[in-house]
């Protein structure tokens, strides 16, 4: 027991006394929350539109209102014919250079039509590059002339239809995002920090010295990871306070059976540190290159940014086996919705049988190494 | 020319080191193929919850519309009202539509069903765009059956999406891709190759050589440079056979952006190797600085919503120029009278990090 | 007048790391057409001497004249007269003997004709298969013979060696300090450093280095003669506690 604390102090002096484990502990978590926390947003709170409008009617002016008044518009007039040359030109020009994001084109036959016929259509070009904004300015579009047909249309309503947004009435993507940042911070202090100690203890050859020690490998492996389960915690105690103080996410659930599970997720983290930096044949490069290539899942397969949902099989298969996927559910689901233990129970399991299988994986390659120096 | 001998030099070194070799050719393919698939904001197979308490056939109508489209899952259908919260803390289902009987101001039967759409709010934009992929195929139906007794809506919007029509997003992320991968290849090489003559030991030959500074500088560059941009055409042509990405524009212009761009990242990259005592601690810093770029560069999400004090970032760094004018030229076609601007602004991001770089460069030789 | 000018004169040497005095004021000549050998313990200072000669280190005060120019401000052409060959063969452990050959050549400025007659003549001395096996793979003694081969290609006056002959076996030691001979022959200056005593002898003159500073100058006869049998941690010892004595 008292074996094992030594080990866990010397990680700790290492870990306070490494300027680049210093580094990965304080300074690239805080500057990540902020960053990201500021630069992930899918929100759309801003369409520049361009209006050309032939009819120039009495209608067609009170459909071109109706976007004006809207906050999130901003509307853009290519005149109807008077700086000369043609004006639905001149906006697709616009809408080329991204000034704009969408024509609204009506035609000229457009107040005829309604009133002879009860019944006219006009046009919207939406600049759809980015399909994902392409889509909400579609929404939004179709709000506002929904809103206009109910005022148009005397006689009782067609239908009936309405949209509630649970947990994140706002629709704010940084609820989205926040929570699962802590899961990314999280993942990279633990997957990191045990590379960089475990590759000094390589370059300066002090592994060689534990190897021989009368310490038993798990004495080792518990006591080098405990230090780092710590840190990680702190970290994490940190971003979350960040996350809801300074973002204002509130936190709905309990944070004891988050605590629980971020210790598995962390211990998943360190036991894939500690396998990477085990198993790399030439340390630098391959090291690196594999790390990046395991947190790099993790950022992308776990539905961290983009849905598990929308993954083609294979991939949505290869997600099942990262840690992250399972916390991801896990924070969100506690933090913004409130959920409980019992929610969880699918999560919860996968989460534990990871990180077993990770850290025996770990402590066995670790004995067998130890062995081989032996 | 003594350059070439150092450029031949350090291009028989990055093809004789296994990993290398790996991260130049295998690993750039393997990267936007798998990123291709992952980065798309595209909505499918969102999981849907039924609860219909409607009579009559026009609500299962609907329901098979909604069950139709790869869009949506339907997971289950019910007949008896649920804990919608306990389904969405539980996480299996993303929204949960309710069909129920409405009734008018006068409390006559309507013709069409109520319908309650419940999102799961937590990714709010899935949420959003289902719920209004929703509305659209509800507001669809209710149309082709009025439609069909000779009723209609009196205003209807035509809607066109230009440049993209199929909304896939992986036509807006496939370019974005073709400059991560430029971008991730040359930061790499470049911040490397310094560090490695540090470590082997071999810097101080090459010093009291008669190449000077800026001739060591270049040779140093230049091979990354060309490796980079190989890696980027082979990019290009992944992304446009493998995912059928339309290419519209010149080539020319992009390859006159990429070199641009190509310069300002290769100097911030030797910045790096002048600063790192081990490849390991350049490769680290070249990681943490790729992810910061990546973030504010307008390649996930759009940069718009960024704040203002973030914005000094977004402005001077350089791969944002580069996702706006790749995509450009990508989807819209755009020529080189379209984006001068973003290219002159990129140009001189390049001359300042050039000069800062060779600097340093200069000062560090000379210790 | 060439012939007394020396070919390296060094005043008052000192560097300086941090607060480390790792060279402390010292004075020395290298003349045209001698072998100088640099004796002394690791960490005396015998590489940071030689580095600042070449320029890689900044000087902290102090002069250095290589041929009568002032290193601050004639490098480049200085450059020109010196030869360099670093403590660790310095070659590039991925490229093969003749790729290592063509690029040195080709950075000084060798034409191809030169570069073809150049890989002639290291033909010549080794054999054919080690030629096209990169120097990771190769032995030291044979790594030591292909860095003096590059070090020379620039057909330098003044040729600095710092331990060429670590790690290399007695016997090829000899035959390296064969070809120093021949050099000296041709008229070439050299400092050579080494921590291998009975290396002292081949040299014309002998500078002992120790903790910074000069402890002994002189030729190696007078050395050798009182201190045949010991070893050289032997040989410092005495001659640095009679240093400290004074």
């Amino acid at each position: 027991m008292a074996r094992i604390k030594a080990i866990i102090v010397k990680e700790f002096f290492h870990i306070l006394r490494d300027p680049r484990s210093l580094i990965i502990v304080f300074i690239a978590p805080v500057t990540m929350i902020f960053i990201l926390g500021y630069a992930f947003s899918f929100d759309l709170n801003r369409i520049d539109a361009a209006v050309v409008d032939f009819s120039q009617s009495d209608f067609s002016r009170q459909l071109v209102n109706r976007f004006a008044n809207n906050r999130i518009f901003v509307l853009h007039f290519a005149g109807g014919g008077t700086s000369g040359g043609n004006p639905l030109r001149a906006a697709e020009e616009m809408l080329r250079k991204e000034k704009i994001k969408e024509i609204i084109v009506i035609p000229v036959d457009f107040s005829r039509r309604l009133t002879v016929h009860g019944q006219a259509d006009f046009g919207i070009i939406i600049d759809a590059s980015n399909s994902n904004t392409a889509n909400l300015v579609f929404q939004y579009n179709e709000m506002i002339v929904l809103e206009f047909i109910a005022e148009m249309k005397k006689a009782g309503q067609l239908f009936k239809l309405h949209t509630k947004i649970y947990f994140n009435p706002e629709a704010k993507s940084s609820f989205f995002f926040i929570p699962g940042q802590i899961a990314a911070i999280l993942l990279m202090i633990s997957a990191m920090l045990t590379s960089v100690s475990i590759s000094k203890e390589r370059e300066t050859g002090s592994i060689a010295l534990l190897f021989i020690s009368p310490l038993k490998s798990y004495e080792i492996i518990i006591g080098k990871t405990i230090p780092y389960i710590i840190v990680a915690l702190l970290d994490g105690v940190l971003t979350l306070m960040f996350s809801r103080f300074w973002f204002g996410i509130p936190i709905h659930g309990s944070l004891l059976v988050l605590l629980f599970f971020a210790i598995l997720y962390i211990i998943a983290g360190l036991s894939l540190g500690i396998l990477i930096s085990t198993t790399a044949p030439t340390q630098k490069a391959a090291m690196l290159a594999a790390q990046i290539l395991t947190m790099l899942p993790s950022y992308l397969l776990s539905g961290f940014i983009f849905p598990i949902d929308s993954l083609n099989p294979v991939l949505q298969a290869i997600s099942y086996a990262i840690p992250a996927t399972y916390f991801l559910r896990i924070i969100r689901g506690v933090i913004l919705k409130g959920s409980e233990l019992k929610h969880f129970l699918f999560e919860g399991l996968m989460l534990v049988l990871l990180s077993a299988i990770l850290l025996l994986a770990a402590s066995r390659k670790f004995s067998r190494q130890r062995k081989a120096v032996q | 020319m003594r350059l070439r001998y150092l450029i031949k030099k350090e291009l028989i070194e990055m093809i004789r080191q296994k990993e290398m070799l790996f991260l130049i050719f295998v690993a750039p393919v393997l990267q936007i193929i798998v990123l291709g698939y992952v980065v798309s904001t595209d909505i499918r197979h969102v999981p849907v919850g039924i609860v219909n308490l409607a009579k009559g056939n026009k609500a299962e109508q609907i329901i098979q519309r909604i069950d139709q489209t790869p869009l949506f899952r339907v997971r289950w259908v019910t007949r008896q009202p649920v804990d919608y919260l306990s389904y969405f803390k539980k996480g299996t289902v993303k929204s949960i539509i309710i069909f129920r009987e409405a009734l008018d101001k006068k409390r006559n039967l309507l013709k069409y069903p109520e319908v309650q759409i419940l999102m799961d709010g937590v990714d709010s934009n899935t949420s959003l765009i289902a719920a209004g992929y929703f509305n659209g195929i509800i507001k669809n139906f209710i149309l082709n059956d009025m439609g069909r007794r000779g009723q209609q809506l009196p205003l209807q919007a035509k809607v066109v999406f230009r440049f993209n029509p199929e909304l896939r997003s992986i036509n807006f992320m496939g370019p974005g891709i073709v400059g991560f991968i430029l971008t991730i290849l040359t930061i790499f090489l470049t911040a490397t190759s310094l560090v490695r003559e540090k470590e082997q030991q071999t810097l101080d030959t090459l010093l009291m050589s008669r190449l000077s500074a800026l001739e060591i500088y270049i040779g140093k560059a230049l091979p990354s440079a060309l490796i980079g941009m190989v890696d980027m055409v082979i990019g290009l042509f992944v992304v446009v056979t493998w995912f059928g990405i339309p290419f519209r524009g010149n080539p020319l212009d992009l390859a006159l952006t990429a070199l641009v761009y190509v310069t300002a990242i290769l100097s911030y990259a030797l910045l790096i190797s002048v600063f790192s005592s081990t490849q390991q601690q350049a490769m680290f810093f070249a990681w943490f600085s790729l992810l910061m770029f990546l973030l504010l560069s307008g390649f996930f999400t759009p940069i718009e919503n960024i704040p203002s004090f973030l914005r000094i970032l977004v402005d001077i760094n350089p791969l944002r120029y580069l996702m706006k004018i790749i995509r450009e030229i990508f989807l819209k076609g755009n020529g080189i009278t379209y984006f001068w601007k973003d290219l002159l602004i990129l140009s001189g991001i390049s001359v300042t990090m050039v000069s800062i770089s060779l600097l340093n460069f200069k000062r560090f030789i000379s210790k | 007048m060439n012939q007394t000018v020396n070919a390296i004169e060094v005043r008052d040497l000192v560097k300086v790391f941090g607060h480390f005095r790792a060279v402390k004021g010292i004075s020395f000549n290298v003349k045209q057409g001698e072998i100088l050998g640099f004796l002394g313990p690791n960490g005396a200072g015998k590489t940071t001497i030689i580095k600042m000669i070449t320029g890689l280190l900044k000087i902290t005060s102090g002069s250095v004249l290589v041929s009568g120019l002032d290193n601050q401000k004639h490098m480049a052409l200085i450059k020109k007269k010196l030869g360099y060959m670093s403590q660790k063969f310095s070659l590039y452990p991925l490229l093969t003997v003749l790729e290592n050959i063509e690029f040195f050549g080709g950075i000084s400025g060798l034409t191809r004709k030169e570069l073809r007659d150049q890989a002639a003549r290291i033909g010549a001395q080794l054999p054919a298969e080690l030629l096209r096996q990169r120097i990771q793979a190769l032995p030291p003694g044979i790594r030591q013979k292909v860095a003096l081969f590059v070090c020379l290609l620039s057909d330098p006056e003044i040729i600095l060696l710092d331990e060429p002959t670590s790690g290399v076996d007695p016997e090829m030691r000899r035959k390296f300090w064969n070809e120093i001979y021949q050099l000296k022959k041709n008229g070439k200056t050299l400092l050579v450093t080494t921590h291998h005593l009975d290396e002292a002898e081949y040299c014309d003159r002998v500078i002992i280095i120790h903790n910074g500073e000069i402890v002994w100058q002189g030729e190696p006869a007078e050395l050798l003669q009182q201190n045949r049998q010991i070893s050289i941690e032997e040989l410092f010892k005495e001659v640095i506690s009679k240093h400290g004595q004074n």
